[in-house]
């Protein structure tokens, strides 16, 4: 019998089953994993440290969770706020950003090679729109959902994400086909 | 790719693009680095009940006079109509039984899990 995530959640907090979390690890460490990947713009190493640092914080703070949004929900919020303070430490939200939007403006810069790769032009948009994109476009989150994961005003979100997917679709349109 | 492609066929492309990742120890890793399971012993948790047990016991012995009033109780119980016994002892079965199973409930995952119940 396959548990949901709340029945794992459940044996985890009441019998202090490691094999319950390391269940929901299993579960969902390709989501976390990949939105940290993109968030750190591919940085594979540090993209898994962070990982390892949201499933730690989700064990240690699991009683706080109480079901009301989805699990996944839940991590990706924790995965995010590890992220932002990374990036506030190592003071590197803005100059990200700064670069990726200069870049995003010459696609003759971009590697030949990867003019196909949807995600090497997911890559390209600013961190705020990416991350939209990737948690609403890519992950399946609702609009509310994904703005309660990232803490912002509803209206900011459907913003973001229109304006990543029309940025995309700009980008693969002008790359086009060979 | 097509220059007018939608919202939904983009949506799909990501989805699709976006790799699974394969675990290659990372649940191992993660779980090496929880705060270890910190149980008390087997054994003090049954001496602890024990010398309870044993002081309770021993308490109700001395203000129970002896055991005199234990004694006098059970000859009022058994002066008692049989009916009223059988009434007795089916109420003392359902309320043990009660607890039996709500205790069988939060000391079982699979039961709680079937239940549905929060504890």
């Amino acid at each position: 019998m396959e548990l949901t995530d709340a029945q794992l959640v459940s044996r985890t907090l009441v019998d202090d089953d490691h094999h319950a979390f390391a269940e929901l690890v299993r579960n969902h460490q390709s989501t976390v994993r990949g939105l940290l990947r993109q968030l750190t713009s591919s940085d594979t190493s540090l993209a898994d440290d962070l990982a390892q640092e949201t499933f730690l914080r989700a064990y240690k703070n699991l009683r706080s969770f109480r079901g009301e949004a989805r699990f996944s929900s839940w991590l990706y919020r924790i995965a995010y706020n590890c992220f932002r303070e990374h990036a506030r430490k190592r003071k590197e939200l803005v100059g990200i950003d700064e670069e990726q939007l200069e870049r995003e403006h010459d696609p003759q810069t971009i590697d030949p090679g990867l003019r196909h790769d949807l995600m090497h032009a997911l890559s390209l948009l600013p961190l705020h729109e990416r991350t939209a994109v990737v948690l609403c476009c890519q992950n399946g989150l609702s609009h509310d959902e994904a703005a309660r994961v990232l803490d912002i005003p509803l209206g900011t979100i459907k913003t973001n994400v229109l304006r990543g997917r029309e940025k995309l679709k700009r980008t693969l349109a002008a790359w086009g086909p060979d | 790719m097509d220059a007018m492609i939608d919202d939904d066929t983009l949506d799909r492309q990501l989805r699709d693009a976006a790799p699974y990742i394969d675990d290659e120890g990372f649940t191992a890793r993660v779980i090496a680095r929880l705060p270890a399971v910190r149980r008390e012993p087997r054994w003090l948790r049954a001496m602890v009940l024990l010398s309870l047990t044993a002081l309770g016991s021993g308490v109700a012995y001395l203000l129970s006079g002896g055991g005199r009033y234990v004694r006098e109780g059970v000859v009022q119980l058994s002066i008692l109509p049989i009916w009223v016994l059988l009434v007795f002892a089916f109420g003392c079965g359902l309320l043990v039984g009660a607890f039996a199973v709500i205790f069988a409930i939060r000391k079982t995952p699979e039961v709680r899990d079937l239940a549905q119940l929060r504890f």
